[in-house]
């Protein structure tokens, strides 16, 4: 019975063209990398440098890859079952929900197995160059890729099992793979090598993140490491955390696989005005704007596209929005008071660089959830269709639903202004690196949006839009950045400063002068990469819904 | 409502005009010279099976698609060339709702009022307008996307209204209901035809279309097989026609069917009914031979208490030009309505 799920779910899998791309492109890729750095000379170094240089890359290309595209499919996968109505099917066999769960995790493993399979060639490759350990090096690097696979595979399911929709569930799998793996290296970077329970959370979360163990076992520990040298086993340390979350959330998964899935009532529209008048005062304090009031008509001034978008999405209700910017605004003045206060001794440029990576993460999160649906939600709910029966021009259409992106990216980057002016309050001389700061993340953010609508507007279906502009976006910030981490060996300053230009969050780092990052000058190239990314994107977004919308 | 009674509200003035309507993809004929006119206040059903051209042709009077030759005017207004102008004479209600997540039923028909560019004002009034022509006020604070269906199929037409058309154009708005939603959605369609709408409604449920549509076009392979009022149709479908004769007494049945059988031509189709007392027949004989076999059974000493034609019903017609023998040898037919073929 097992076998039968397995096989369905795997053949499903293998039989996407994506796939298939994505196979070839790897091989394609890790065959380059190691024809790049194979040795043509008659002598050869022993230190086998060469091999580790390309060895680096190849781990970090090859996590990257994981991150960025396996939880996607786990994270679908119950969702979609559920929506199609072929889990209330699965759940009447005799399979039971922990067949059903393993049936679907082994598939992706099986995946993920076939990934690691094929990058083997390239791994054997840099073992026979030299300098590499078969136990220390290679095989810890795969058991490291083998877990941070189950890991995101388990955790893709509990999402699923959570999520409503497909395109919610990508959404909260990719934050996720963002808050795990990135967002956790944050504490460790900022509070190593201090005391306190602010040290302990920080040691805590690099655990957790498969990045930092991957950056342990290539030779790369030292970076941020500010000089200090760890003694911390980060392999273990993550072995143990993987498999500890791993069984935690399967057993969530495994518990929600039942009746209970589908046991809800449909919302019955409850309305805040109908309510007492301490109920409306409470809820008004609580939410400030309340959801739950009756909406009053779309005025003739706004665009309606752009109310319509708000009031569909649930994150796009003006509550959520206020909250979101009074967090960053908190942040953003408290962590310039920490400095000003002397609390932390990091200077103001780091400051900056802890505000323009959560600016970024921030952006990177959020701009594909918002835009990469823009077009394509309408044809999934055939909206489309009847926006066309509407005298509605198409230039009012796009830019109705490109406003309705516009203002929360507008409020997210505002939110953190006070912080910005306090920091040229307190160094006077740093205003225009903070301009020029602002003006990247200004222009990050209207890439960004214009980038993933145009990725999304090549789908007929959200969630493959929405998976595929934050696998766009996200490439094009770490990919860079996994370059940057092979500065001087392999590639030189000038490679990747090239690599650099196009990365928006490394152009805005090299602004402020975060360490490591100072070094680069990335302006204003980026501005230009930035700049015409985004005319093409949008000539992209605009052919395409003229394409769509012209009669047949 | 009986289709040979046109309704009051229905005028000779044509509104909904296609000409040699022809849609080709490539060498796959969509729609292939569809000519018809409907005219104001009636309701026309387009019937036919899967692939039949009905929603090809919905779609180019909604300016969604353009034909390949052939013209199409609503109210006078061409539907490729002044699409603009189409939108506000045409309300349009696909086969599927088109809803959209955490929008309740009111900003719903709000966010369309507002797309059609209707005054906040007006907007206002009119919303609780078509909620209580459709019967769906009470779930204008329901969500959109947890409604059933029935109700998705009102909230549809509601939003069909918001700017008034003058033509309503709906592609199976009763399918998937149940025979309750059926009713009621069949009663509103009426009432619409009332008030003057010009309706175009597309269905697989034929006993609807039989008993609210003027007219009724039976479509296959993109043509128009036929095109009348349902009974006119029934009488274009068959050559044959089914008579039944209600005896007296059930004792005579077999003695009249002997009768029967000597009367029409050889092998003809003769049933015997005696529970009913009833005989039933079909035969090509003209109208004035009928009248020597009903001559015969009185001769004979049957007790005749009734001698008429069955009607052929929708469904029969629709069969017919369904087979797809039919389908490819019969050419298009023009009886009673203001076809031009």
């Amino acid at each position: 019975m097992l076998k039968a799920l397995v096989m369905r779910e795997l053949t499903t899998l293998m039989r996407r063209r994506r796939i298939m791309a994505l196979q070839c492109g790897l091989v394609a890729l890790f065959a380059i990398l190691v024809a790049i750095r194979w040795p043509t000379d008659s002598r050869m170094a022993l230190t086998g440098s060469r091999s580790q240089q390309v060895f680096q890359l190849f781990g970090y290309g090859l996590l990257a890859t994981l991150l960025l595209i396996l939880p996607v499919f786990p994270a679908t996968s119950i969702v979609r079952e559920k929506k199609q109505g072929t889990l209330a099917l699965l759940l009447n066999t005799p399979l039971g929900p922990w067949r059903i769960f393993l049936g679907k995790l082994t598939a992706v493993l099986a995946l993920s197995g076939i990934i690691l399979v094929m990058s083997l060639p390239a791994a054997s490759a840099c073992y026979a160059m030299g300098g590499l350990s078969l136990y220390g090096d290679l095989w810890k690097v795969y058991q490291l890729l083998m877990l941070a696979a189950l890991q995101y595979a388990v955790l893709g399911l509990l999402v699923s099992t959570y999520s409503n929709s497909i395109d919610s569930a990508v959404r909260l799998a990719y934050g996720l793979v963002l808050g795990l793996s990135v967002m956790t290296l944050g504490p460790h970077y900022f509070f190593q090598g201090t005391k306190g329970y602010l040290a302990d959370i920080g040691e805590l979360l690099y655990g957790i993140t498969p990045l930092g163990a991957m950056m342990s076992l290539t030779g790369a520990g030292d970076v941020g490491s500010k000089g200090l040298i760890t003694k911390t086993e980060v392999l273990g340390r993550f072995t143990v955390t993987s498999l500890i979350v791993s069984v935690i959330a399967s057993a969530c998964s495994i518990s929600r696989l039942n009746h209970t899935i589908f046991d809800q009532a449909r919302p019955q529209g409850a309305i805040s005005d109908d309510q007492t008048q301490s109920v409306r005062f409470f809820r008004r304090l609580f939410f400030l704007v309340d959801p739950q009031r009756r909406s009053s008509n779309i005025s003739s001034l706004v665009n309606p596209i752009m109310v319509k978008e708000f009031r569909c999405r649930r994150f796009g209700r003006l509550h959520w929005l206020l909250r979101l910017v009074a967090v960053c605004a908190v942040l953003s003045l408290g962590l310039t008071y920490a400095t000003t206060a002397g609390t932390f001794d990091w200077g103001v440029e780091t400051i900056g660089g802890i505000m323009v990576v959560m600016q970024v993460a921030l952006l990177a999160l959020i701009t594909p959830s918002l835009s990469a649906g823009l077009l394509s939600s309408e044809r999934e709910s055939r909206g489309w269709q009847l926006l066309q029966t509407t005298p509605m021009s198409i230039a009012r259409i796009v830019w109705g639903k490109l406003l309705s992106v516009i203002l929360p990216l507008m409020l997210i980057l505002c939110a953190t202004l006070p912080g910005y002016l306090v920091m040229v309050y307190i160094e006077p001389g740093m205003e225009l690196q903070v301009k020029r700061v602002v003006i990247c993340l200004a222009a990050m953010a209207v890439f960004a949006m214009l980038l993933s609508a145009a990725v999304g507007s090549l789908f007929k279906r959200t969630a493959a839009a929405t998976a595929a502009a934050y696998g766009v976006l996200l490439s094009i910030c770490a990919l860079p950045l996994l370059i940057w981490l092979g500065r001087d060996a392999p590639f030189g300053h000038k490679t990747v400063e090239a690599a650099l230009s196009v990365n928006p969050i490394a152009a805005a780092l090299s602004v402020i002068r975060m360490p490591g990052f100072q070094d680069y000058s990335l302006i204003p190239a980026n501005w230009w990469f930035l700049g015409i990314g985004s005319i093409i994107s949008l000539l992209v977004l605009l052919t395409q819904t003229y394409r769509i919308s012209r009669p047949q | 409502m009986t289709t040979d009674q046109p309704r009051k509200t229905a005028t000779d003035i044509p509104v909904v005009v296609m000409e040699h309507l022809t849609k080709q993809y490539g060498s796959f004929t969509a729609l292939n010279d569809l000519t018809l006119t409907l005219n104001a206040g009636q309701i026309l059903g387009l019937i036919g099976p899967n692939g039949a051209g009905k929603t090809t042709a919905i779609k180019i009077l909604v300016g969604l698609i353009r034909p390949t030759s052939g013209t199409a005017k609503i109210d006078g207004v061409d539907c490729v060339s002044d699409s603009g102008r189409i939108k506000r004479l045409v309300g349009y209600m696909p086969d599927t709702f088109g809803s959209y997540d955490n929008m309740r039923v009111r900003e719903y028909l709000d966010f369309f009022g507002a797309a059609f560019g209707i005054a906040p004002r007006i907007r206002a009034k009119r919303i609780g307008e078509v909620m209580e022509t459709t019967g769906t006020e009470y779930m204008k604070d329901r969500f959109v996307e947890s409604l059933s269906h029935g109700m998705q199929q009102r909230v549809g037409l509601a939003r069909t209204l918001l700017h008034d058309p003058k033509v309503l154009i709906l592609d199976e708005p009763v399918n998937g209901l149940d025979p309750q939603a059926r009713i009621e959605m069949r009663d509103l369609l009426i009432q619409l035809a009332k008030r003057g709408k010009t309706l175009l409604v597309t269905s697989h449920i034929l006993p609807e279309l039989t008993r609210i549509c003027d007219r009724v076009a039976i479509m296959t392979h993109g043509k128009l097989r036929a095109f009348g009022t349902v009974d006119e149709i029934g009488r274009q479908v068959s050559q044959q026609r089914t008579i039944e004769s209600h005896l007296v007494s059930a004792d005579q049945v077999s003695t009249a069917a002997n009768i029967i059988r000597q009367a029409i031509e050889p092998g003809a189709d003769v049933v015997e009914a005696p529970a009913e007392a009833i005989v039933r027949f079909r035969t090509a004989r003209p109208e004035s031979e009928l009248g020597e076999v009903l001559a015969r059974l009185i001769q004979g000493g049957i007790r005749v208490t009734q001698f008429r034609e069955v009607q052929t019903d929708l469904e029969e017609a629709f069969m017919s030009f369904a087979r797809p023998q039919q389908a490819i040898v019969s050419t298009p037919v023009s009886a009673g309505g203001p076809i031009h073929a």
